[in-house]
């Protein structure tokens, strides 16, 4: 089994958690966390399947948690998602040409402040979904989008894709603005992995990307990189955390960076490699807040403080 | 002062005196008789309050004619005398009103006094009156609670419910009118139906006792007939014999084997019973057949209570003499160990043959001291098989391997019987695995076909051959064993190919996999257990506990150009409907496996878990060959589609052929394995 994506629901207290057999997990984090927690309560409240294909993708609004799967996107209320036999708020499809194969949808992004949702996938474009303005397509990846990013300062959002480049979009006229190809770049250009870009973060000014090059810290608006860092293996996973960034990939490890490139710690999973991490740091949930990473096995490590792994959730 | 002294003086004045001469001085013209009389009479007449002034008025009077007198006499003149005198008279008739006043006082006291005697009287018998009356009501109150607590035998009577009673009882007992308000009638009247469904009761139990004693009249009359029936029926029987043997109908050839079965030991006779009537019934393929010794099996049974008592003598005998004789211990152990793994000399012969003349031959035998049952398995095909000839194979078809297995985890090592283990304490055997080559397996589905079950807890003394036990194994393991031999006559065949680099693929599984395979195997090789588990990334398996002692484990290599993919395969005794699994290692730009490579785990699970379409016509002996043949598919897939290094000079190694939608897909880029048969193009699962 391979768990893709997790969510934490808005009250901080359930993680969501997706696998490649379209069945979404329920946990509950403060059971798990209290004291007096059992075996029992490190398994998911409720599973469901969710989707024919598999779950790329988990993101959670106010009200709902939102799923991706094969070309369609789901919405099932975090109210009542505990019950059995929880059925699905809407269900949407992307208007997508058509195709022989139905493409995936490898990653969701809430934009808060329009109230719409980005996703993108298989079909190398970005479209946005709103209730009220409808929808608009962002063209230009040449290959399948992995990962895209929000900058929240400025209406912009960045995506990564196969084609090896971070693309720069402005939201309101839904134009390209930059576009860096991270495979030209001989310090982080890694040919024997591949072009890809796997994961991307920004924290506005500066954004790090990573996977067939190596991870990378890069600045935004002179679109130069900084940082390298010294990891072989690609990445799948990368976020800012404080001062720190944290990324996951090929290899059982949670890595954290300072900012200046050095390795701060390697902190040890118990899946061969990590595909999804979660910060829950939900002001309602003080008590939950922990780490999350998931990948290549049925389990969730689940991180207290980031210094070591405290238990694991498991799937089945 | 003076008036009260007075006062009290008087009275006894006038007792003395008595009534009379005052009566006289008072009112002396009146009769006396009256006047004395008149006198209580008088009282009620005058008002005591009017008395009581005159009484006041007399005795100021007195004192004032007291104090003229003093005065007079004082003043001491003559003519005083008369006044002194006239005032003495007048003194003296007011002394006779206070007298005549006294005696009414004490009338009237005495009067009161009466009144008051009697109305105490009457009070005291009214008090008496409400006590006798007190007590009556408690007496009464008691009585009440005497007969509320009491409990009628009625109440233990169990009624029938209310709905009921209205329902089924007749309205003259019911009486609804009446009963319905009154609990005590309706009670009366439950009661009464009750006691009327009672006598019907009784009468019809009274009624059944006679039927049975008629019909068990009838049964012994029937005996009796049936029983002289016996001996015309085997005359009939004997007279048919010649016709029998003219017409070659085996009645008595069976019946003859019947005969010898009376002498099985319970076990075996159950299995015999339930083989041969499954065979009669579901399959004409089994042939059932007793073997061994009779007269053997006779002997044994005739005399049982007297070989007990030869033992237990024995046994005390040979206790002396090893105290005695120690050199022969040994020896006698030896002997001790014989005689409990002695087996019944007779024992039943299974023959299974299957479609393509291919048999198993099965010998049930019974460890009469044990109580426990073995079978041993040979194996014979219509056409001679070419075993694989490589050193390490196991033969799949050796009568220690075929019947592994059968149903999980029945190894057939260890002896079923719990109790066994204390006897073997006894004569120092350790396990029966020792034995198991000379006597045969005692697998736990034998003892189930020999109805023998033995629970997991405690070892039960007396365990005894439940037909019902083996007849409901009998038919599912009658076809595990046909489906066993055929797996492995096949899986044989397969691996004599398998082992010349050839996978064979009929034609129905054709279209699972695309015309061009240019990935081979080249190599296809039994390893041990140990080595197995040796492997570093078969880890996960052996952690996950599906790689166990009694699997059987293979490698294979399959290569395409430099590429060299490694692939361990564990094959559960199962096969094939419990499917191998493969655990894959490519060494081809460094070392790939699962932990590192999301295709290497892709490819795993393509071949592993995604068995069911590959099983091919049923039942699915097909199943390992084209698990193997899809492996060279996705090693093409997985060698082709993978991303040119252009830093690396040169044309790409392996050039793509196969037709695929996309190359890689989703987080964590996966390759394009499924094949899409008609298309012939690939896609993502």
């Amino acid at each position: 089994m391979t768990i893709f994506s997790q969510s934490v629901s808005p009250c901080g207290k359930f993680l969501a958690a997706g696998n490649n057999y379209g069945q979404i997990a329920i946990f509950s984090l403060s059971a798990a966390l209290s004291s007096e927690a059992k075996e029992e309560s490190k398994k998911p409240l409720v599973t469901f399947v969710a989707h024919d294909g598999p779950v790329y993708s988990l993101v959670s609004t106010d009200r709902h948690l939102l799923s991706a799967g094969d070309g369609e996107v789901k919405a099932w209320l975090w109210g009542e998602i505990i019950k059995k036999g929880c059925k699905e708020v809407w269900s949407r499809h992307p208007p997508y040409r058509s195709s022989l194969e139905v493409p995936e949808i490898n990653a969701l992004l809430l934009n808060p402040k329009e109230n719409s949702l980005l996703l993108a996938g298989g079909d190398c474009q970005l479209h946005t979904m709103d209730l009220e303005t409808g929808s608009f397509t962002l063209r230009g990846h040449t290959d399948y989008i992995h990962c895209l990013a929000l900058r929240e300062r400025s209406p912009e959002v960045l995506s990564g894709g196969e084609d090896g480049t971070v693309r720069l979009w402005d939201l309101r006229t839904g134009e390209e603005v930059q576009t860096i190809e991270v495979y030209r770049h001989e310090e982080c250009a890694r040919p024997q992995n591949g072009k890809w870009i796997g994961c991307l973060a920004t924290d506005s000014d500066w954004m790090v990307c990573g996977g067939g090059p190596a991870l990378t810290l890069w600045h935004l608006r002179s679109a130069t990189p900084t940082t390298v860092f010294p990891l072989r293996a690609p990445q799948k996973h990368v976020t800012f955390y404080q001062d720190l960034i944290l990324s996951a990939g090929q290899g059982p490890c949670v890595n954290q960076w300072q900012l200046s490139g050095e390795l701060k710690a390697q902190v040890p999973g118990s899946s061969p490699s990590l595909l999804s991490l979660s910060l829950n740091q939900q002001p309602a949930a003080p008590e939950c807040k922990v780490l999350t990473a998931a990948g290549n096995s049925c389990r969730v490590d689940v991180f207290t403080n980031l210094g070591y792994r405290a238990f694991s959730l498991s799937f089945s | 002062m003076s008036t009260e002294s007075n006062k009290k003086r008087k009275p006894k004045v006038i007792r003395s005196d008595g009534a009379p001469p005052e009566g006289k001085r008072n009112r002396s013209e009146i009769d006396l008789e009256m006047k004395y009389y008149s006198e209580e009479a008088e009282v009620d007449i005058r008002d005591p309050n009017k008395d009581y002034d005159l009484y006041r008025f007399t005795c100021h009077e007195l004192q004032r004619l007291m104090a003229e007198i003093q005065e007079l006499k004082s003043r001491g003149s003559r003519d005083s005398a008369s006044e002194i005198e006239e005032r003495r008279i007048q003194s003296c008739v007011h002394f006779m009103t206070l007298k005549k006043l006294n005696r009414l006082a004490h009338i009237r006291l005495k009067k009161g006094r009466d009144q008051t005697h009697e109305a105490k009287q009457k009070v005291d018998a009214y008090h008496l009156q409400l006590q006798n009356l007190l007590y009556e009501v408690m007496h009464l109150q008691k009585e009440i609670t005497k007969c509320l607590e009491f409990k009628s035998k009625h109440e233990e009577i169990e009624l029938v419910s209310m709905e009921e009673f209205y329902r089924e009882a007749p309205p003259e007992i019911s009486k609804c009118e009446i009963t319905m308000g009154d609990p005590h009638q309706q009670t009366l009247a439950r009661l009464d139906w009750e006691l009327e469904q009672r006598k019907r009761l009784a009468e019809k139990y009274k009624e059944c006792l006679a039927s049975k004693e008629k019909i068990l009249k009838e049964i012994e009359v029937k005996k009796e007939y049936l029983s002289s029936l016996q001996p015309r029926l085997s005359s009939i029987m004997q007279a048919s014999l010649p016709v029998q043997e003219y017409l070659f109908m085996p009645f008595d050839q069976a019946h003859k084997q019947y005969e010898t079965a009376r002498h099985l030991p319970p076990p075996l006779y159950v299995l015999f019973v339930q083989a041969s009537a499954y065979g009669q019934a579901c399959d004409k393929k089994l042939s059932v057949a007793i073997e061994g010794n009779v007269e053997e099996a006779k002997a044994l049974y005739k005399p049982p209570e007297d070989s007990q008592d030869d033992e237990s003598d024995s046994d005390a005998e040979e206790e002396q003499t090893t105290k005695r004789r120690r050199p022969t211990l040994g020896v006698q152990l030896d002997d001790k160990r014989k005689e409990m793994l002695k087996r019944h000399p007779l024992s039943v012969m299974l023959d299974l043959r299957c479609k393509d003349d291919s048999m198993l031959h099965l010998t049930f035998y019974y460890l009469m001291n044990l109580n426990i049952m073995t079978v041993k398995a040979r194996v014979s095909t219509a056409t001679e098989i070419v075993t694989p000839v490589s050193a390490g194979y196991v033969d799949l078809l050796s009568p220690d391997m075929i019947l592994s297995c059968l149903y999980p985890g029945d190894h057939g090592k260890k002896t079923p019987n719990p109790a066994n283990q204390y006897q073997f304490d006894k004569v120092g055997i350790l396990t029966l695995s020792d034995y198991v080559l000379e006597l045969g397996h005692p697998y736990l589905w034998v003892q189930k076909l020999g109805g023998l079950h033995f629970p997991k807890e405690q070892p039960q003394h007396t365990v005894t051959a439940d037909n019902s036990l083996s007849a409901s194994h009998m038919e599912t393991t009658m076809k595990l064993l046909r489906t066993r031999l055929q797996a492995r006559l096949a899986l044989t065949k397969q691996f004599a190919s398998l082992e010349h680099g050839i996978v064979p693929v009929s034609s129905e599984c054709q279209r699972l996999f695309p015309a061009k395979i240019v990935s081979r195997l080249v190599k296809w090789v039994a390893i041990a257990y140990e080595d197995y588990m040796e492997l570093p990334y078969t880890r996960d398996i052996v952690e996950a506990g599906l790689a166990e002692d009694t699997h059987l484990y293979y490698l294979a290599l399959i290569e395409r150009g430099t590429a060299k993919l490694q692939a361990a395969v564990v094959l559960n005794p199962g096969y094939s409907s419990i499917p191998p699994i493969f655990r894959l290692c490519l060494n081809w730009k460094g070392e790939k496996t699962s932990s590192n490579d999301d295709n290497i785990r892709a490819m795993e699970s393509e071949v592993s878990v995604c068995y069911r379409e590959l099983y091919g016509p049923r039942p699915g002996y097909q199943l390992l060959t084209n698990q193997l043949q899809r492996l060279c598919v996705v090693l093409d897939v997985y060698l082709e589609t993978e991303s040119h290094d252009t830093s690396v000079e040169g044309p790409k190694e392996f050039p793509q052929e196969k037709m695929c939608l996309r190359l890689v897909r989703g987080p964590s880029r996966m390759k394009p394995f499924k094949y899409n048969h008609p298309q012939g193009f690939f896609s993502h699962r």
